[in-house]
C-alpha cells in the first residue's frame, strides 16, 4: 500500500464528503474504498489526482475555506482526473461504484442513510416502534 | 408418505396453496403439493431455512435495483415476471418480449409476482385492509362491473380465519371511512390478534401539519373531509390480550371450518429458523422486498405448520398440463416437468394424481395453465378481466422534516375516496402514505446524491443539502381500482415458450377512460392536499415512461401495485364465470381454483387478505366434497 496516498485518500475523503476522518474510519470502509479506487482507475491519472489532492491539503495549512475552494476548482470539474473526486463521493454516500453495489458492507455503510436520519433498509434496524419517534441522531 | 393417489393435489406453495395444504392436512387429508421453485427455498429445518434466507438477504444487499423480486432467484425453468423488464411496446404486432411476460400492450402490465416457495408473500408489503361491503355490489350500487356471488357479510367468518392465520396487527376501533364502521364491518367486540403497528413519525407529521384543522378537498363539486386510518397489517406487534382465537379447524359434525377459542394469549409467529426472532417488527424498512427477521408474515410460516405426516411436497416441479377425461370431464392428473437444477433444460415428466385438484399458482399462472390445457373455459372467461391497482404517485417536499425511510412501507392510509357515488364515473382509490420517501418514483435517496454531486456539490454543503431535502420527502399513492374488462387478459401463443417448453403468458393491457378519469380526479385531490399541507410538489410525469396515459392533454404515469387479480373470475352462473361461489370450476367437478384470480372485482384493498379468506371458503367446500 502506498501509505502517502492512503493518508491522502482519507483526508481528502473527509473534505469531499463533509464527514470527519473519525466518522469515515468508523465505517470500516476506508481500506476497501481505497482499493476500489486504486483497482478501477488508470494508475497514472490516479497518481496525478493524489498529487494534486496532497498539494491542496499542504498548501492551505488546514484552512477549510481555502481547501474547499481549491477542491471545487481543481478536483471536482469533470475535466479533472477522470472524475475521480465525484466517484469517491458517490462511493462513500451510496456504497456503489458506478451502478454496482461494491459489497454488502458498502451497502450497509452508505453515508446517505446517516444524513437522512435513517438506516440502510434491511440492516441496522433501530427496533420496534422506533419509526414513530424522531430519529435517534436528531 | 408417498402414495399413488392423494386426496388433493395442490399446485403452488404461495399463501393460497399453503393455507389450503395446512387446512386439509390438519383435517386428515393426504395432500401432494407441487412447487415450481427451488428445493432450497422450501427448507423447513432451521439450519436450511436460515441459510437459504440469508442468501436471499445477501442477494438483496448486492442488488443494484432493489425491486420486489431482487432477492429471489429468477429461474429459466420457472421464470418470474419482473418490473425491471417493463419496456415500451412498439405496436401490438411486435410485443415486448424483454422479460418473462410477453407484453402485447398497448400499455405494459406494470406488476410482478414471485414464482417460488412461499410465493409473492415473500415480497408483499403486508397491508391487510378488508374490502368494503359495497365493493361486493359494484353493479347493483354503481352500475359498473359485476356483483360478487355473495356479500361481504357472507365472507366475514373467513376474513376472521385469514386474520388469524396471517397474524394481523391493527385496531378495529380505528377503522373508519366511507362504508366502514367498526361494528358493522367487523362485528361487536372483534379485535385483531395484535395491537396496531405504531404510525410513523412521518404520518404524525402530516396528520398534525394543519394544527388540528380538518382538511377538506373538493371533487366533482362535492366536499370531502380527509381522514386517516392506521392500516391493519400482517406483521408482528404486541399481542392483543382480548384476542381469544387459537386457529382454524375442521368441524366434522357441522361440516364447517371454525376458529377455535383459547384462553392463551396470542403468540406472534417468529421466523422459520428461530421462534424468538421476528416476534416484533424491528423497523428494517425493507418489507418489500424482504423482511430480514420475518416479522412480516410469509406463506412458509403457514406451510411449516401443516401436518407434514399428511403432506408430500415435490419441488422444482412445474405444472405443464391438467389432464381430464373427455367423457366425465373429471380431472385425471396434473402433468409436471421436474427439472434437475435452476438453469437446467433437462427434466423428467411426472403425473400427480388425486381425487381433487387445486390450482394455486397465481392469477397469471393459473389462467395460463388452464388455457394450455384447454379446460375450464366454457364461459370464455379464462384469462380475461386481468386487474391491478393502477398506482398514480405524487411526491413533494414537506415544510418540515418527517424523516421517511423508517419503519414499514406504509402505516397510515387516507380512506376518503375508497367509496362513493363517483364510482359510477371513475375509479375509487385508497391513498397509503408512503414511509419510504421518493424511493419508488425517483430511486431516491441514491438519485438525490447523484443529482447533487452532478451539480458539483461536495463536503459540508452536500451533507447539509441532503440532510435538508431527504427527511422532508413525501410520497402519496393513489391506488385506483381497475374494473374487470374482457380485453385486459392473459393469453398464450405457441411462438412464446420458456426453456422447458411451457407457455409464457401473453398480456394484453390498457387503461380505460374510467381509469383515466380517476387519475385526473386523484391529481386534483393531490393538488389540494399538497396545498393544505404546504408541500412543494415535485411530481413529474413523462410520456417516456412506458406506463403512461394521456387524458385531456395531460400525461399521467402509473405503477403496478402487484395486486394481480381477476383472471378466472368467480360468479353465480356458468356462462359468465369460471368458478362457482365455492371456487370450483363450473366445467370440472373435481377442479378448484384459488388465489386472486377468483376475485370478480378488486375494491381498494390490498387483495391478499380477501384472497386468503376466499381460500378458507374453498377449503371448506373441498372438505365437504371429500367427506360426502
Amino acid at each position: 500500500m502506498n501509505t502517502n496516498n492512503h493518508a491522502t485518500f482519507l483526508t481528502i475523503s473527509a473534505y469531499l464528503t463533509g464527514f470527519s476522518e473519525t466518522d469515515l474510519l468508523g465505517t470500516g470502509m476506508v481500506d476497501p474504498y481505497y482499493a476500489a479506487i486504486r483497482d478501477n482507475n488508470d494508475p497514472e491519472v490516479l497518481g496525478y489526482f493524489y498529487q494534486e489532492a496532497a498539494t491542496i491539503l499542504a498548501d492551505s495549512h488546514g484552512d477549510e475555506a481555502e481547501i474547499n475552494e481549491a477542491i471545487a476548482a481543481r478536483l471536482i470539474p469533470d475535466s479533472c482526473y477522470n472524475g475521480i473526486a465525484k466517484t469517491i463521493i458517490l462511493l462513500w454516500y451510496t456504497g456503489n461504484y458506478g451502478n454496482d453495489v461494491l459489497s454488502t458492507d458498502s451497502y450497509k455503510e452508505a453515508l446517505v442513510w446517516n444524513v437522512a436520519g435513517a438506516h440502510p433498509p434491511g440492516a441496522k434496524q433501530p427496533g420496534y416502534g422506533s419509526w414513530a419517534l424522531p430519529p435517534f441522531s436528531v | 408418505m408417498k402414495c399413488d393417489e392423494y386426496d388433493v393435489v395442490i399446485v403452488g406453495s404461495g399463501i393460497a396453496g399453503s393455507v389450503m395444504a395446512k387446512t386439509l392436512t390438519r383435517a386428515g387429508k393426504k395432500v401432494l403439493l407441487l412447487e415450481a421453485g427451488l428445493q432450497a427455498g422450501i427448507a423447513m429445518d432451521k439450519e436450511g431455512a436460515y441459510q437459504n434466507y440469508q442468501f436471499y438477504l445477501d442477494t438483496y444487499y448486492k442488488a443494484a435495483a432493489k425491486v420486489p423480486n431482487s432477492p429471489y432467484p429468477n429461474l429459466p425453468d420457472a421464470p418470474s415476471p419482473d418490473v425491471l423488464d417493463i419496456a415500451p411496446i412498439p405496436n401490438s404486432c411486435s410485443p415486448s418480449t424483454k422479460g418473462y411476460l410477453v407484453q402485447a400492450g398497448p400499455i405494459p402490465f406494470a406488476s410482478d409476482c414471485y414464482r417460488g416457495p412461499g410465493g409473492t408473500t415473500l415480497h408483499w408489503l403486508g397491508s391487510t385492509p378488508r374490502m368494503l361491503p359495497n365493493d361486493f355490489q359494484m353493479q347493483t350500487k354503481y352500475g359498473v362491473a359485476v356483483d360478487w356471488p355473495f356479500t361481504y357479510y357472507d365472507l366475514m367468518p373467513y376474513y376472521e380465519m385469514a386474520e388469524n392465520e396471517i397474524g394481523i396487527a391493527g385496531d378495529v376501533k380505528e377503522q373508519i371511512g366511507p362504508d366502514v364502521e367498526p361494528v358493522k364491518n367487523y362485528g361487536k367486540d372483534y379485535v385483531f390478534p395484535m395491537q396496531k403497528i405504531p404510525q410513523s413519525y412521518l404520518d404524525q407529521t402530516i396528520i398534525e401539519i394543519t394544527n388540528g384543522k380538518t382538511v377538506t378537498v373538493e371533487l366533482n363539486k362535492k366536499e370531502y373531509t380527509i381522514s386517516y386510518v392506521a392500516t391493519p397489517q400482517g406483521r408482528n406487534s404486541i399481542p392483543e390480550p382480548a384476542y381469544k382465537y387459537a386457529g382454524v379447524a375442521w368441524n366434522k359434525k357441522t361440516q364447517k371450518l371454525e376458529l377455535e377459542k383459547t384462553d392463551a394469549e396470542y403468540d406472534p409467529v417468529g421466523s422459520l429458523w428461530d421462534p424468538y426472532t421476528g416476534q416484533r417488527c424491528e423497523g428494517n424498512s425493507s418489507c418489500v422486498p424482504i423482511c430480514p427477521v420475518q416479522a412480516k408474515y410469509n406463506a412458509l410460516k403457514t406451510l411449516r405448520t401443516a401436518d407434514h405426516d399428511n403432506l408430500d411436497i415435490i419441488t422444482q416441479a412445474v405444472a405443464s398440463q391438467v389432464l381430464y377425461d373427455k367423457g366425465s370431464m373429471d380431472i385425471t392428473g396434473i402433468e409436471y416437468k421436474k427439472y434437475r437444477y435452476g438453469n437446467s433444460p433437462i427434466y423428467e415428466k411426472g403425473i400427480a394424481k388425486g381425487k381433487i385438484y387445486v390450482l394455486a399458482a397465481s392469477a397469471i399462472e393459473n389462467a395460463k395453465l388452464l388455457l394450455a390445457s384447454g379446460i375450464a373455459n366454457s364461459s370464455d372467461q379464462v384469462g380475461r378481466n386481468l386487474m391491478d391497482h393502477m398506482v398514480m404517485l405524487t411526491w413533494g417536499l414537506l415544510p418540515k422534516k418527517g424523516f421517511p425511510y423508517r419503519g414499514p412501507g406504509s402505516t397510515t392510509n387516507i380512506p376518503t375516496f375508497r367509496d362513493g357515488d363517483f364510482r359510477k364515473e371513475h375509479a375509487a382509490w385508497i391513498s397509503p402514505i408512503d414511509n419510504w420517501g421518493w424511493a419508488w418514483p425517483t430511486f431516491a435517496p441514491g438519485s438525490d446524491v447523484s443529482n447533487a454531486v452532478g451539480q458539483g456539490m461536495f463536503g459540508k454543503q452536500l451533507r447539509d443539502h441532503l440532510s435538508d431535502i431527504i427527511p422532508r420527502q413525501l410520497l402519496l399513492h393513489f391506488e385506483c381500482e381497475q374494473l374487470p374488462e374482457p380485453g385486459n387478459r392473459v393469453t398464450i401463443d405457441p411462438r412464446y415458450k420458456d426453456q422447458l417448453g411451457n407457455y409464457r403468458p401473453v398480456i394484453h393491457y390498457n387503461a380505460s377512460e374510467y381509469m383515466q378519469r380517476s387519475f385526473e380526479a386523484a391529481k386534483k385531490v393531490s393538488d389540494q392536499l399538497y396545498k393544505a399541507y404546504n408541500v412543494q410538489d415535485f411530481t413529474s410525469y413523462s410520456a417516456q415512461n412506458p406506463d403512461h396515459v394521456q387524458y385531456k392533454g395531460k400525461v399521467y404515469n402509473f405503477a403496478g401495485a402487484g395486486h394481480i387479480v381477476g383472471t378466472h373470475r368467480m360468479g353465480s352462473d356458468s356462462n359468465s364465470s369460471v368458478v362457482n361461489p365455492d371456487q370450483r370450476t363450473w366445467d370440472h367437478g373435481n377442479l378448484y381454483l384459488v388465489g386472486c384470480g377468483n376475485m370478480p372485482t378488486l375494491g381498494t384493498s390490498n387483495p391478499t387478505l380477501t384472497m386468503t379468506a376466499l381460500t378458507y371458503k374453498a377449503a371448506e367446500a373441498i372438505l365437504k366434497q371429500l367427506e360426502n
